[in-house]
């Protein structure tokens, strides 16, 4: 939406100055206060924990913040996981599909979208379809096939069968329509060729829609605990999030406050992402946002 | 630039003197170009998504165990699907699971959406993040944060709301409130990623047709309903078939939680797919009940794109 | 077909771009044979059972062993796409429940012969655990953990009652549970509770069957095939027990084995019934703790077995069998399963391994004072989930005040369609 301004296409306007002192806009915020608190009271639940002595984890009556806080939680995570390893796996893995997928999806999604080719609407059908099938169904058939290959416990064989995916094509097919036309068609009648158009007029500003897709793809996958598992019985090729899994005691029990921080410290990767995502949203919005 | 583009069902043509279709059309040029775009993802696609459906397809006739030589046993496991008590109760439960489930979810992350993008409101960054972490956290601390909340003896709304003199019952083991509690947990769950696509879809809006909505007058819900939702179009067809096939294939989160219970009130198709599979090692009838619920997923969609298809035409005209 | 090669061909080209290091040993005819063995043993047991096949690897020079840790959850889930690419391990560690399934469906080799040779250490086994061993008259397995179910109790809580003996008897139990039971304003619902006794998904899912059998009553024939669950004595065991919860308030309703453990450590209830490392997480909850047997039933004291087994898969070649079934011998073998009992904290497996043998560790020693009323939990039975599932349905209705009979009734329907099938 940027370039698009940028371009002289949009409008620019600035709308913050004109708010400042509307009494509505705190009272709003307030109401809106409430319903995140409440949304993120499970969260805290989880960042109290990990902070907590095991003895108080379950004492009653419960508590939200930690009586006496401790660090033991975080020191057992370090001490009983390769947690380095683990973390810089994630990354492999997560990191890895986010980059294939998005180059992948965007490509085949901009033919979808933008190429009119016959067979187009059927193609599309039949990649939605793919979804729906539980992916419980198809796992033993993906293994096998990632074991013949010879790539059981390599990041190949990780990464390989979600190197492109029929959500992510859905998604960005859904968002190229909805970009306008006009300038890819300016740009083919200055002779750019298809390729182009993709790179230098759709892509960039599809920028929200990429690091959308980006973000689901990395959490999604960061955080998925059966496919890791599957797909690597080397423990040096473990993930944060299947290495957590260790952490259960005997008869299932989970030592809950070691598992929070080692939770907390999985999920902050993902936070921090997040955070520097985010502010690119509100870059764009600023000069493009509703009154 | 106000044309709508209503997808799927009509792409957008542009104007024919900027050529679409037309001018490259039919050309080895033209064909190269599609194929050098489509290639990369199709391949992988049909690799490790195409292979293995058809592989499941082919299991589905047999009674494969993942052992052995499976043996072919006809439509057996197709007629199991609509004998058994269990699945027959578990389809039910997966139906009022996405009744439940999916206009909940969209609406929460639509409003939350239209309220974190208002410029009105301050420290709209700080929303952004919070509200996003739901989705970010690992489902089994999830679990355990809930099950810390809810636990009728030592949680911790229970105690602060008997201290105002309400008590809650076991909300996760009564038969009545279990399937709704499992469904709010996984709204908030995953309200947070349908959020983010409505933001991005949102800012694509062209702030030129609110300026014209307003100098002719409109109100703010006339200016939902006459430029947002439209305009949304794209993003909800989208939101609304993945809202609705994420919940016909619920299951991790009901897992944690109840485990299927009690009774069984709780306990999806996806559940009965992955008890016969891997624990039953019937992979023949896990993969016919993945098929049966595969069809099933297509026919609403399908009717959900005719809606929404639909609609667009009378938004449009 | 031809197609489909092309398309993974190209697929894997793609992919090859990604892949540092692909490369996976191959069988070597000669030279020493190399294992595998998954277990989920990740507390103290694990360093434990790691220690032992390090020596059974100095022990000898033509098997080399090596042991992956994961949990048994884990285990579970992904030892059915490893097996079926040949991938999965030589031996594997599984809870008892879920060795049938695997022995049924050929998963897992026949036994019979190692059983039948006297170098395999097999004869002084206990014949209980080596029950849950036997699928349709053959053996898969040999058992590496066979734990009767115990109590855990809140000395604290106790003193306080003024409860100086432990009971021994289920009116004793009962009574003892309503002194626990402090209800002190009044409301109806109690702040403190004698015992947390969860309806559904018990600890093992024995807590139910071990009440059933104390007694007298079971849950299938001797030989897995019939449902018993509507006997007349379990009718009296359900109804005695939902009695107790329902007037007497001694537990909570809704309770499963997770909900009970936090109860108990939240010092909200004065007794569970557990496993043996309940013991730990007493200490990590800083409660001062005592472990007893169940107490017993009009017939009989009995406790239902938490149950581990190791199997050899179907993916051995017949060399890698033998090797397996030598470790196994070696795993048998009297020191090593006094080392094993002693190092892990679960009772020993040998008959001829003594209180006295494993004296050096007082839970271990409690434990093999109360193991001999141990039961294994459905052997045999490859269908063991739905079966659990329907005697859950039934405690839990009963418990929440439905009426017994009727509910065993309608368990046992759905019993015996399970064990049927």
């Amino acid at each position: 939406m940027t370039a698009l301004a940028r371009s002289g296409v949009l409008p620019v306007t600035r709308t913050h100055s004109r708010h400042r002192g509307d009494p509505m806009r705190w009272v709003f915020f307030a109401v809106l206060l409430a319903v995140t608190f409440a949304i993120m009271l499970p969260v805290l639940i989880i960042v109290f924990t990990a902070f907590k002595p095991a003895s108080e984890v379950n004492a009653f009556p419960p508590t939200l913040f930690p009586h006496q806080w401790t660090l033991a939680n975080f020191e057992a995570i370090f001490s009983e996981l390769p947690f380095g390893r683990l973390i810089l796996n994630s990354f492999g893995f997560a990191g890895g599909v986010t980059v294939f997928a998005l180059v992948f999806d965007s490509l085949a999604a901009y033919a979808l979208a933008r190429l009119d080719f016959r067979g187009s609407r059927i193609l599309l059908i039949v990649i939605i379809a793919s979804l729906m099938i539980p992916f419980q169904a198809t796992l033993i058939p993906i293994y096998q096939l990632v074991s013949q290959l010879g790539w059981v416990n390599t990041f190949a064989g990780l990464i390989a069968p979600r190197a492109a995916d029929a959500f992510g094509i859905f998604f960005l097919r859904q968002f190229f329509l909805s970009l306008p036309r006009d300038l890819d068609n300016a740009a083919r009648i200055d002779g750019a060729s298809e390729w182009r158009v993709f790179r230098s007029v759709v892509l960039p500003n599809a920028v929200p829609a990429l690091l959308t897709l980006g973000i689901f793809l990395f959490v999604n996958n960061w955080n998925d605990l059966l496919w890791p598992l599957v797909f690597t019985t080397d423990q040096n090729m473990g993930t944060i999030t299947s290495g957590l899994t260790l952490l259960t005691g005997p008869g299932g029990i989970i030592p809950q406050g070691v598992m929070m921080a080692g939770a907390l410290m999985a999920v902050l990767p993902l936070a921090i992402l997040f955070l520097l995502v985010q502010r690119r949203f509100i870059e764009s919005v600023a000069t493009s946002g509703l009154k | 630039m106000t044309t709508q583009n209503l997808a799927p069902s009509r792409p957008y043509r542009p104007p024919a003197q900027l050529g679409g279709r037309t001018p490259l059309n039919g050309t080895f040029k033209r064909r190269a170009t599609i194929v050098g775009f489509l290639a990369p993802a199709l391949i992988i696609l049909a690799a490790f998504v195409g292979w293995p459906m058809i592989s499941a397809l082919q299991l589905s006739f047999t009674d494969a165990s993942g052992f052995g030589t499976p043996e072919f046993v006809g439509l057996d496991n197709y007629l199991r699907v609509f004998s058994d008590t269990e699945i027959l109760q578990a389809m039910g439960n997966t139906a009022l699971y996405s009744v439940l489930f999916t206009p909940t979810a969209i609406v929460v992350a639509l409003v939350l959406a239209l309220a974190i993008n208002s410029p009105r409101l301050p420290f709209r960054g700080f929303f952004r993040s919070t509200l996003f972490l739901p989705f970010i956290v690992s489902l089994a601390v999830a679990a355990f944060a809930w099950s810390y909340l809810l636990d009728p003896q030592i949680g911790l709304l229970n105690y602060w709301l008997q201290a105002v003199g309400i008590r809650i019952g076991n909300v996760l083991q009564d038969p009545n409130l279990a399937m709704p509690t499992v469904v709010l947990v996984a709204v908030w769950k995953n309200f947070g990623f349908y959020m983010v696509i409505f933001l991005a879809g949102l800012q694509d809006i062209p702030t030129s047709l609110y300026e014209a909505a307003q100098l002719d007058g409109a109100s703010v819900w006339k200016r939902f309903t006459n430029v947002t939702f439209p305009m949304l179009s794209n993003t909800m067809a989208f939101v609304v078939i993945v809202a609705l096939i994420a919940a016909l294939q619920a299951f991790d989160q009901i897992y944690v939680l109840t485990g299927g219970g009690p009774y069984r009130s709780t306990e999806t198709i996806v559940m009965q797919i992955y008890q016969s599979g891997f624990k039953d090692l019937d992979l023949g009838f896990a993969s016919a009940l993945s098929y049966v619920l595969l069809i099933v997923t297509l026919l609403l969609s399908l009717a959900q794109f005719l809606f929404f298809g639909r609609r667009s035409k009378d938004i449009n005209s | 077909m031809k197609k489909l090669i092309g398309v993974v061909a190209a697929a894997g080209l793609v992919a090859a771009g990604l892949s540092g290091c692909a490369g996976s040993s191959s069988d070597q005819a000669s030279g020493p044979v190399a294992l595998t063995f998954w277990h989920g043993y990740t507390e103290a047991d694990g360093g434990v059972l790691d220690d032992i096949v390090k020596n059974f690897n100095a022990s000898q020079s033509d098997i080399t062993i090596t042991t992956q840790t994961k949990t048994w959850a884990v285990i579970d889930d992904t030892l059915l796409p490893a097996l079926s690419s040949k991938n999965g391990p030589d031996i594997v560690a599984m809870t008892s429940d879920r060795l049938p399934v695997y022995a049924q469906k050929k998963a897992l080799v026949d036994l019979d012969d190692f059983y039948g040779q006297s170098s395999s250490n097999t004869s002084a086994l206990k014949a209980e655990a080596v029950a849950m061993e036997t699928v349709d008259g053959k053996k898969y397995g040999v058992p590496s953990g066979f734990v009767p179910l115990s109590v855990i109790y809140n000395k604290t809580l106790f003193a306080a009652a003024g409860i100086t003996a432990f009971p021994t008897t289920w009116d004793e139990w009962v009574a003892d549970a309503k002194k626990l039971t402090v209800d002190s304003n009044g409301d109806g619902t109690p702040e403190q509770y004698g015992l947390a006794l969860p309806d559904h998904a018990t600890v093992g899912n024995g807590v139910w069957p071990s009440l059933f059998e104390g007694n007298g009553g079971s849950i299938t024939s001797d030989d897995g095939t019939e449902s018993t669950i509507d006997s007349p004595e379990n009718v009296e065991t359900l109804t005695y027990w939902s009695t107790a919860i329902q007037n007497d308030k001694i537990s909570p309703t809704g309770l499963d084995g997770i909900a009970s453990d936090n109860l108990f450590k939240a010092g909200k209830a004065a007794m569970e019934v557990g496993g043996p490392w309940m013991a730990g997480v007493a200490t990590s909850s800083n409660i001062d703790y005592g472990l007893a047997a169940i107490p017993a039933g009009p017939k009989a004291q009995a406790a239902s077995a938490i149950g581990i087994s190791l199997g050899i898969t179907a993916q051995t070649d017949a060399r890698s069998q033998q090797a397996a079934e030598k470790f196994l011998a070696y795993f048998n073998d009297k020191t090593t399963a006094t080392k094993w009992s002693l190092g892990s904290g679960w009772p020993p497996l040998r008959t001829d391994v003594s209180a006295a043998d494993v004296s050096a560790n007082a839970t271990v020693a409690s434990l093999t004072e109360i193991a001999p009323n141990t039961v294994a939990l459905l052997p045999g039975v490859v269908n063991s989930t739905d079966v659990l599932t329907a005697i859950d349905t039934a405690t839990q209705k009963a418990v929440a005040g439905g009426d017994p009979k009727q509910l065993l009734s309608d368990a046992s329907t759905s019993i015996q369609q399970a064990l049927t099938n």
